[in-house]
């Protein structure tokens, strides 16, 4: 059980010292700091998605809606209301958030298949809205027009708009901040009610948990931590437009999370990585890289369905 | 038959690693730094070469490396080999903003060009001035690239919406009349396009009406029945894609092309090669046209690309060519690879007549920077002889008389100090 828990501390302490030398040591392996930016975003948004579906078993295939409006909240707020980087945040966290509330109440009341098609098509509503509204989103262009501020510390400013270095940071202590409370959700009462539901949601009804309720707050939180990750990734590019709210864009959070292992806590961050880097460095390569994306995807789910975190982990065991 | 026999001692995981292994050899060569004598001088092209806009945005890759081989023949830039770096954008904003972070960051290249799609090209300009890097947008129409979203270092090659709409609009008017009819679709670019040709035709006192039609629309009776009760000279389809396809044919199955006149901004080449004759109709504007008897260095290049693609040469093979050669020319001129003394030189820069491959000289005009290319109207028709012989230019328009004064793009040039 100590031997367990030693490892367990030693990977948490390697994950974190990678993400924090990551500008150091991606350079000279091919990579640029601001691909290991994106990572985090797209990993914070997988996690955010495996909240609901790796612990709290409901498969969401519209989590993109809330991540792009995330992103519409705090392009929105940059360009119209203040020029402030944390309220943009807030913002955009507050309107993946509260939809995503509003929207859970009708949609907790289904399971399995049902549940996933009403979330693509609520998903949906949202990328017409923002595809439409031209006048306020810009419509097929996109929101632009508005860039993320120096953060003001009153004795001196961080500059996160023209230093890749600075930026990279601030988005990994966003990205602590919000795994942080995560976990701390997850290792809660109610995080273990979370799992009580996904492993026999019967059982739990029997032994008188609100279910529906349970999910309900489960979808909101994941919805919550979704904004957050969609205003990052506003700020990341400086832009926001109506395809980060496409269905397609819920499927690769999907395939991310399902890809890295959904039952684990870093699994998705992990799956995150692969894609994101894959699609990076095949698409200079070949204009086929999504067949290799899939084909990968392909042998993850055939022969490693416990993702591939599942894989290392049963591997070392 | 009942004992399982293994004749060789591999399982299943080893040869699953070994598999992956001899996979992943495939992708390493990039990484083995070739011996070089000179640094090169690197160009990034950035292009959705993949998604809807793959066929046409592949004819820019084209066109631009074959601009490269021109240029390191007669000795590169500022006596240093170039290298074109391209990548795919995926038609996706973030990738493409990432793919160009990844070409001035990564890369160290001394130029961008790209991206077919405006949103992408917007929003990589906005990486481009910040890292202040020249960008010469290749094709990517809409009116904000020059005009409200300028900035000091994007120049455009293609034409801007407004462009081809003024040059087909007054072509239409003379010929036909000004009672029009719109097949527009619902969304920021169709609105746009429509506003344009609206505001043409109200000042020629002409009147209008038209319809809003859904992205993907299968069935377009009940807008053509509309448009037949309406009886106008003119139908102007500013539909894209496989929506402007299926509107096309099913005007000629309804007779309407008997009844009126239809025509609308771009057909593009490609396109036109993907429709079935019965929807090679009405009048377009093509932004580049291979037959241009009596234009010097026209032929040449036509040759050139059809050797390389099998096809005539299409506007987007000399949208890529035109971008690669500006940049390979302004540099060579003025010795200098910095951004902002290239683009200051670039304000205004005629384009010689074997990269321009069009009557007259045109420029980068210096209030926009907008390539005041000629736009040719013509007439799209089933192939005549040669078979990419499927439009015929009836009207060029020179391009200063179709972009309309600088102060109406709505851009407002501001350099850094």
């Amino acid at each position: 059980m100590k031997a367990e828990h030693t490892r367990k501390l030693i990977v948490l302490a390697a994950i974190w010292v990678a993400l924090l030398l990551a500008p150091y040591w991606m350079a000279p392996l091919g990579g640029y700091t601001a691909l290991a930016t994106r990572v985090l975003v797209l990993g914070l948004a997988a996690m955010s998605l495996n909240f609901l579906l790796g612990f709290t078993g409901v498969l969401s295939f519209g989590h993109a809606a809330y991540f792009g409006l995330g992103a519409y909240g705090a392009g929105l707020t940059l360009k119209f209301l203040a020029l402030s980087t944390p309220l943009a945040l807030v913002a955009g966290m507050l309107l993946g958030g509260l939809c995503g509330a509003i929207l859970g109440l009708l949609i907790v009341r289904r399971r399995g298949v049902y549940f996933a098609m009403v979330t693509i098509a609520f998903g949906q509503v949202f990328y017409y809205i923002a595809f439409q509204w031209s006048s306020l989103t810009g419509g097929d262009d996109g929101l632009r027009g508005f860039s993320r501020q120096p953060i003001d510390f009153g004795a001196f400013k961080l500059d996160i708009l023209s230093s890749a270095n600075s930026f990279y940071y601030f988005v990994l202590f966003c990205f602590a901040l919000a795994v942080g409370v995560m976990g701390f959700i997850l290792r809660s009462p109610f995080g273990r009610t979370m799992i009580a539901i996904r492993e026999n949601e019967r059982r739990s009804r029997f032994l008188g948990i609100p279910v529906e309720r349970h999910i309900w707050i489960a979808f909101t939180l994941s919805c919550f931590f979704m904004g957050f990750a969609g205003a990052l990734y506003a700020l990341v590019n400086n832009f926001a437009d109506p395809r980060g709210l496409h269905y397609s864009q819920s499927g690769d959070f999907v395939m991310m999370a399902v890809m890295g292992g959904m039952r684990s806590f870093w699994g998705p961050l992990l799956g995150a990585t692969v894609f994101v880097v894959l699609q990076d460095y095949l698409s200079s390569v070949t204009v086929n890289w999504m067949s290799f994306v899939g084909l990968l995807f392909v042998l993850v789910v055939l022969f490693f369905p416990r993702g591939l975190l599942g894989f290392f982990q049963r591997s070392k065991a | 038959m009942g004992i399982l026999q293994r004749s060789w001692p591999v399982d299943r995981r080893t040869l699953l690693k070994s598999s992956a292994a001899i996979a992943a050899v495939q992708f390493s060569s990039p990484f083995i730094i070739k011996a070089r004598g000179e640094t090169p001088v690197r160009i990034g092209l950035v292009d959705p070469l993949t998604g809807v806009y793959a066929a046409i945005a592949q004819n820019e890759v084209v066109g631009a490396k074959y601009a490269l081989e021109e240029i390191n023949k007669k000795g590169g830039i500022l006596g240093r080999p170039v290298e074109l770096l391209v990548e795919d954008s995926a038609n996706d904003v973030g990738t493409g903003v990432q793919k160009t972070r990844k070409l001035i960051e990564r890369d160290q290249v001394s130029f961008i060009i790209g991206d077919v799609n405006s949103g992408i090209a917007i929003a990589m300009a906005q990486v481009t001035s910040e890292k202040k890097v020249l960008h010469v947008v290749s094709g990517g129409h809409t009116d904000a690239v020059t005009g409200s979203g300028c900035s000091w270092n994007v120049f455009r090659v293609c034409n801007s919406t407004t462009m081809d709409a003024n040059a087909i609009a007054a072509t239409l008017i003379e010929k036909f009349g000004k009672k029009w009819y719109f097949l527009t679709p619902d969304y920021a670019y169709g609105h746009s396009v429509q506003a344009g040709f609206e505001k043409v035709l109200k000042a020629a006192g002409g009147t209008s009406a038209g319809s809003l039609v859904p992205l993907g629309t299968p069935d377009y009776s009940s807008y053509l029945i509309q448009a037949k009760a309406y009886g106008p000279q003119v139908l102007i389809n500013v539909m894209g894609g496989g929506d402007q396809v299926s509107s096309l044919k099913q005007f000629v199955q309804f007779g309407l092309d008997k009844q009126m006149a239809v025509g609308g901004a771009l057909f593009e080449l490609e396109s036109i090669r993907a429709v079935p004759d019965a929807a090679r109709v009405g009048w377009w504007t093509m932004e580049w046209w291979w037959d241009q008897p009596g234009v010097p260095h026209v032929a040449e290049f036509n040759a050139a690309i059809k050797k390389i693609t099998g096809n005539a040469a299409t506007a987007r093979n000399w949208f890529g060519y035109a971008s690669v050669q500006t940049l390979a020319l302004i540099a060579n001129q003025e010795k200098s690879l910095d951004a902002i003394k290239l683009a200051h030189a670039l304000s205004g820069f005629k384009l010689p007549p074997e990269i321009a491959l069009q009557p007259g000289a045109p420029e980068y005009r210096a209030g926009d920077h907008e390539l005041m290319s000629t736009v040719f109207v013509g007439e799209a028709h089933p192939p005549q002889g040669d078979p990419d012989n499927m439009f015929t230019i009836k009207n060029p328009v020179p391009g200063e008389k179709a972009a309309g004064p600088v102060e109406a793009t709505g851009c407002k040039m501001q350099w850094p100090a």
